[in-house]
């Protein structure tokens, strides 16, 4: 399942998800930067949990459910992130996205702690952190009724 | 490369185990492992923590939340890693981790690779052992490693028991392995004694995930205080007491790491009194 649809692809096993998302789904919004598990950049949910799709074979994905940052086009963060100037490069956002997503479906107000300690595996190298915490504390303050 | 996914012990037969893939599958990449057959052992390997006993398939994440644990252990799996690889990563594989060392990483024909010399030793090495390094200078990167050496935990294959201790060997001439696993032997559970108070810190070149330069996990039970300690010898590295420290053999670009583990042995020990 990604982002609500079933899929099934037939692609050799070895296969990285991000590889299949992106090759063979043509979902290109999930990022692949470091290839090793160190950057965050293909950060995608399964089952509501932030993995990497970089060093997840898809073999072993099964029935769960994959969320991208295609399925989140509607989640406020995208809005907040767009407000808070927390982008430069771009390229680490989608990952960003998808981890502060999670972190708010789980913790629907965080506190800054929280915050960094959930977001301490996404890299962006152009230092835009301090507005992408300034973005989830954005959504989190509506969560709290402004 | 075929996956098999095998319901019970009794069907893996040979291959090459993968848990959360979190290591596997960036060393197959590398072409640092090769294998024509993977083995999904999610659905074989116990999970989950019960009374002292933790299953091998349990991911950090959880363990880093389990307030029955040893603070050491939850600790350590806290710092291990980012939160997407302890999410994926379980405490099974994280203790068979490869050495981060570059020369190794980038297959130089190393010592550790069955050659003859240690690139370290003569190259860039900051990242290296202070102990244990004559012939193989990597550092171990566990840090949950050195906290179950701390409070003294025993771990469980499909073939035997053993200390942890005893898992791990420093690479001879003979046997460049760091474990003592026989091929396809698989760490099934682990037995963790409660002490009673445990300790672990580590210093990082990033205030948030990084591996350790020097870990330290300190373990109190009765009058008795073990210390392990993480990134400072191939294998997770067992201290008598704090001034073992004063054995260390560093490298001239490791000598820091003396100087670094020094305060944290301290701190931990204050941490445990």
């Amino acid at each position: 399942m990604v982002n609500g649809g079933l899929h099934e692809v037939d692609v050799p096993v070895g296969t990285t998800l991000a590889d299949a998302l992106r090759d063979v789904l043509g979902l290109t919004g999930t990022k692949i930067a470091c290839g090793e598990g160190h950057c965050g950049a293909c950060t995608v949910q399964l089952d509501g949990v932030p993995v990497l799709s970089c060093i997840t074979l898809v073999h072993t994905v099964g029935e769960r459910e994959v969320t991208t940052i295609e399925g989140l086009r509607e989640h406020p963060l995208v809005q907040a992130f767009v407000e808070a100037d927390a982008t430069q490069c771009g390229f680490c956002t989608p990952g960003q996205i998808v981890s502060a997503a999670a972190l708010l479906a789980a913790t629907p107000r965080p506190g800054h702690d929280e915050i960094v300690h959930a977001m301490s595996g996404n890299l962006c190298r152009c230092g835009t952190y301090p507005k992408i915490e300034r973005a989830i504390e954005a959504v989190a303050a509506e969560n709290r009724g402004g | 490369m075929e996956l098999r996914q095998p319901s019970s012990l009794a069907d893996v037969d040979g291959g090459l185990p993968l848990a959360g893939g979190t290591e596997v599958v960036p060393l197959l990449r590398d072409g640092l492992v090769e294998a024509e057959t993977l083995v999904d052992i999610r659905a074989v390997v116990p999970k989950g923590v019960s009374g002292t006993t933790i299953g091998a398939g349990t991911l950090l994440a959880e363990l880093e939340a389990d307030p029955e644990i040893p603070s050491a252990l939850r600790e350590a799996c806290r710092l291990a890693a980012s939160p997407q690889l302890r999410s994926m990563g379980t405490i099974g594989g994280n203790l068979l981790q490869a050495t981060r060392c570059w020369y190794w990483r980038l297959k130089y024909p190393c010592f550790l690779h069955g050659g003859s010399t240690c690139h370290a030793r003569q190259g860039e090495h900051r990242e290296h052992a202070i102990f244990g390094n004559e012939q193989c200078a990597s550092a171990h990167p566990s840090d949950p490693a050195a906290a179950l050496l701390a409070v003294g935990a025993t771990v469980r294959t499909d073939r035997r028991e053993l200390p942890i201790g005893e898992l791990y060997r420093l690479p001879t001439e003979d046997d460049r392995n760091v474990t003592a696993l026989e091929p396809g032997e698989l760490i099934l559970e682990l037995e963790v004694p409660r002490p009673e108070a445990s300790h672990y810190l580590k210093a990082m070149d990033r205030a948030r995930w990084a591996f350790p330069l020097v870990g330290v996990a300190a373990a109190r039970f009765g009058d008795g205080v073990r210390l392990a300690l993480a990134g400072v010898a191939p294998i997770p590295w067992a201290l008598d007491s704090a001034d073992a420290l004063e054995q260390a053999t560093p490298l001239p670009g490791t000598a820091y790491k003396v100087e670094l583990a020094r305060p944290l042995i301290r701190r931990a020990l204050d941490a445990i009194a």
